[in-house]
């Protein structure tokens, strides 16, 4: 039923570009965008989960999605400026300066996303208006204290030498943090589909997704799920956010706000509540943007939003997406 | 109707919004049979089904049951106290299986649950059949068993059944009759139900609720016999 | 011959206005128009001209949001966007074609209001019938697209740098009318009772459509789709009606924030800031009050004139401590902060709790 025939399309689609260019360039630029749709998947997963079972529009994602990218920063940049972890060729420092970075990202954006949940989010529970804009609040709040303990400009990521550069696979350049990235992406996505579909957990999850209401009716406290859920849902955003920075190597205030808005594309393109969804969205506008931002650079977010009109029109409620 | 009342509602007010929805409903619910709730459309008898369960705040009156005020608690909570819930419209998870639909009902993951699960099935061979399929895929009939099924994965001792017949055929009709009254033996019900065939066929006591009001209550037999009430408040 | 009754909604309506009419606010309303009216002659200072212009025309584009928000339910990120239109629209049209005449900014608005228009309603024809979070994020989408057209296409719109129109006849900063009454006509004094006139009937329109019948369907709209829709109304067709009919005032506001400011960018027009502004300014005002956009536009860019005196003042306090630099430059964080704090003790806004407390309190006058 689901997107039998679309898929067809899209995979004519994914094959079209081949035709403006040689085929390492189209190689190259299909890692990139993978990579790149690996990314936003993270943060629009979160973002997706989070609209589907709370009904919740959470702006201050895209203010963790920069915090989880600064905490790492700074693990990193403390590991590297006292041992050189990142520097150093050795594999094992790199995997720890990494893990370490991860780990300190996730724990600082569920804390955020805790008290996000807690003090600003539930009061307002049911008035959408209202949770708009004090989401909106937060997140000019959390992106001023990044400025304010930071500073405005850019840095730079120290980013682990053994990720970096390329491999030479018959004769094409892959680079190698993308390849990361597309491997940490489908790593958490094979997670959050063995959580959702095997797990109790996961279970009340979807259903609560699907109806709210009837959840409650039989007998489970989805409020407590919904604190869970935002907290996983941040997590996710901070682990997007930390590999966003290694992957263009620079850490800035206003990064999150910038991927924010493709998230919410990704969001609507692959339907409310949906992980998969977003995946397969996130994929969709990352290959496209590359292959367009190649050829026409001017036009890649044309391409983005036309994607997404097209998308609406087939289907109001996103490509696996429940009408409520 | 002599007994102590598994659920009593005294003197329910409900607003929707500024709409003074329930105005008085009153109700005496005795164990081991099914009461059932009539009345015209929009009288009423689903705002105090939800009202029952929690899921509308009553603004006056109380709710209690088995003597324990329930009427502000929480859904959720209420639920956990024995009562099952089949809403109107199903309330079915169509992107879960049948089989998912059924565990996410159950409270305990114990071997009684699980025997009470394997008599549903029986009883309803349909969704053993389906039992791997989406139950958005389900017929309407199914959908209906389905949620009633669910409703009885607990060891509820209330279920509050809204309107189980609507919208379907009346062969579907016939076989929901059998099987509510194969199960009859093993709960209370209070029913929601504007098929007068199927009320009357089920049914042991009857409340009649008339713009948002408790207006009249009796045995099931006394109003199959009395045709002046039926015609003035059901129009039948 | 007795004249036939009135039906009971006629009856109603009637008295409405009756008692409008005898409103003790119209005096008050009265008041302030006179402020605006006679300000820029009593208090010849160029500073509180023009913060009374912007406050005119973000009261007017507060309350033309507020029609969308406040009185059809609809909650939109697009606003700013048709007010950028407006800006973009006369902007261009008084720069791109040779010396400026009145010939073309009618043209100018005219452009925007079609093209304003037409996007509108195609956006709502689009999106209206999804999940209200969902149209957010859409309409959300397509403010940031326009953003991103308006730096990419540089050639036309002046990309990052912007446009600086000069305006035609008696609007030019140069024009010299002479003096009327002792008080010297200057092309921006023109300009300012032009646009302030301009604000005042826009104002009037909206508040003739939200107590029109049309405006009433809206409400019930707002209040119970559902219901609406089961009485037999088009609920989606109205939707669009009002939404377009807001964003077409929004677009003529933004036509006269261009004359009036003469330089228009993506930012200041098309962006989050604005969208921002206006959000905050709807909220302390009242939703759903439309004269709350005057309290809120005022008390805001009030606030935002005397801040700068503040992190002078601040920093001649606390010499030497960047910290406190650091902090008071930061003046975002406290419009964040200000934003939760507003949404969490004061979601009414300001006009909103007045009309509340006094609906509370027994009626003092028999009708």
């Amino acid at each position: 039923m689901k997107a039998r025939a679309p898929l067809a399309v899209a995979l004519a689609l994914l094959l079209l570009p081949l035709g403006f260019m040689d085929l390492r360039t189209y190689l190259t630029l299909t890692v990139a965008g993978l990579a790149m749709g690996m990314l936003i998947f993270l943060v629009a997963a979160g973002l997706t989960l989070i609209f589907g079972l709370m009904d919740v529009l959470n702006f201050a994602h895209g203010a963790l999605f920069s915090w989880g990218a600064y905490a790492g920063f700074a693990v990193a940049a403390l590991l590297n400026g006292r041992w050189g972890w990142a520097a150093s060729p050795s594999v094992a420092a790199n995997a720890l300066l990494l893990a370490a970075a991860i780990v300190v990202a996730m724990a600082v954006t569920v804390v955020l996303g805790v008290l996000l949940e807690r003090i600003i989010v539930r009061p307002v529970y049911g008035q959408h208006l209202f949770q708009i804009l004090i989401t909106l609040g937060a997140s000019i709040v959390l992106e001023e204290l990044i400025r304010i303990l930071w500073g405005p400009n850019d840095q730079v990521m120290p980013v682990p030498a053994t990720i970096q550069g390329s491999w030479d696979v018959a004769d094409v350049v892959v680079l190698r943090v993308p390849v990361v990235a597309i491997g940490l992406g489908l790593a958490i996505y094979a997670g959050m589909q063995l959580l959702l579909n095997r797990t109790r957990i996961g279970l009340i999850v979807r259903a609560g997704v699907e109806n709210g209401e009837m959840i409650q009716v039989m007998g489970h406290n989805i409020h407590r799920y919904f604190t869970g859920v935002f907290a996983a849902g941040s997590a996710l955003a901070g682990v997007g956010g930390l590999m966003w920075a290694i992957f263009s190597q620079s850490v800035r205030p206003g990064m999150g706000g910038e991927q924010l808005i493709f998230a919410f594309i990704v969001v609507i393109i692959g339907g409310l509540g949906s992980v998969t969804g977003s995946l397969v969205g996130a994929l969709m506008v990352g290959l496209s943007y590359n292959y367009v931002a190649y050829l026409v650079p001017k036009a890649a977010i044309g391409v983005t939003m036309a994607l997404m009109v097209i998308v609406l029109l087939l289907r109001p409620t996103g490509l696996y997406g429940t009408a409520k | 109707m002599a007994g102590a009342s598994l659920l009593e509602v005294d003197d329910l007010h409900t607003y929707i919004g500024q709409h003074h929805i329930l105005q008085g409903v009153s109700l005496r619910i005795r164990p081991d049979a099914v009461t059932v709730l009539l009345g015209r459309n929009g009288a009423g008898k689903t705002t105090t089904m939800r009202t029952i369960m929690g899921v509308l705040h009553p603004t006056r009156g109380a709710v209690r049951f088995d003597g324990r005020p329930i009427h502000h608690l929480p859904p959720y909570e209420i639920a956990r106290l024995g009562i099952g819930y089949v809403p109107e419209g199903q309330g079915i998870f169509g992107t879960l299986t049948v089989d998912e639909n059924l565990r996410v009902a159950a409270l305990a993951e114990d071997a009684p649950s699980g025997r009470r699960l394997e008599r549903i099935l029986d009883l309803f061979p349909d969704l053993d059949r389906f039992r791997h399929a989406r139950a958005g895929t389900l017929s309407g009939g199914q959908k209906q068993m389905l949620s009633i099924a669910r409703a009885f994965v607990n060891p509820n001792r209330l279920l509050l059944i809204d309107e189980p017949s609507k919208g379907l055929a009346p062969i579907i009709v016939e076989h929901l009759i059998d099987a509510l009254r194969a199960m009859k033996q093993h709960a209370t019900v209070l029913l929601v139900e504007q098929n007068f065939a199927m009320a009357s066929a089920l049914g042991d006591d009857f409340y009649l609720i008339d713009d948002g009001r408790t207006v009249r209550h009796g045995s099931m037999a006394s109003l199959a016999a009395d045709h002046e009430l039926k015609k003035k408040y059901l129009g039948i | 011959m007795t004249p036939p009754a009135l039906t009971p909604v006629q009856a109603k309506r009637l008295e409405a206005r009756r008692h409008r009419l005898q409103d003790p606010t119209l005096h008050l309303r009265l008041g302030v128009l006179l402020a605006f009216v006679l300000a820029p002659v009593i208090v010849p200072s160029f500073q509180v001209t023009d913060l009374l212009l912007k406050v005119a025309l973000f009261a007017t584009l507060v309350a033309s949001y507020d029609v969308v928000i406040g009185y059809t339910g609809i909650v939109s990120f697009g606003h700013a966007m048709f007010f950028g239109f407006g800006a973009y629209a006369v902007a261009l049209s008084l720069g791109k074609w040779g010396a400026p005449t009145y010939g073309h900014l009618l043209a100018g608005f005219g452009a925007g209001i079609v093209v304003s228009a037409v996007v509108a309603v195609l956006i709502g024809a689009f999106s209206l019938r999804v999940k209200a979070l969902f149209f957010a994020m859409i309409t959300l989408a397509f403010a940031e697209f326009a953003l991103i057209l308006a730096v990419q296409l540089s050639t036309v719109t002046g990309g990052e740098d912007g446009l600086s129109p000069k305006l035609p006849g008696v609007f030019a900063a140069a024009f010299d009318g002479g003096r009327l009454l002792g008080i010297p006509l200057t092309g921006r004094l023109i300009t300012y009772y032009a646009l302030l006139a301009v604000c005042v009937a826009l104002f009037l329109l909206m508040s003739r459509f939200v107590h029109s019948p049309l405006g009433r369907t809206l409400q019930a709209i707002r209040d119970n789709e559902l219901r609406a829709e089961a009485l037999g109304y088009r609920t989606f067709v109205f939707q669009i009606i009002s939404s377009s009919f807001a964003s077409v005032v929004a677009t003529v506001l933004g036509g006269g924030y261009a004359m009036w400011v003469r330089y228009v960018n993506p930012e200041s027009t098309l962006g989050i800031p604005i969208m921002l502004d206006v959000l905050l300014m709807v909220i302390i005002g009242g939703i759903g009050t439309l004269y709350g956009g005057i309290i809120g536009a005022a008390l805001l860019l009030a606030a935002r004139t005397l801040l700068p005196d503040l992190r002078g003042l601040s920093a001649s306090l606390f010499p030497g401590w960047e910290i406190v630099g650091r902090l008071s430059d930061r003046w975002l964080l406290y419009f964040g902060i200000l934003f939760i704090l507003v949404v969490f003790f004061f979601p009414k806004g300001v006009l909103g709790t007045i009309r509340e407390r006094l609906s509370r309190r027994p009626p003092g006058r028999t009708p």
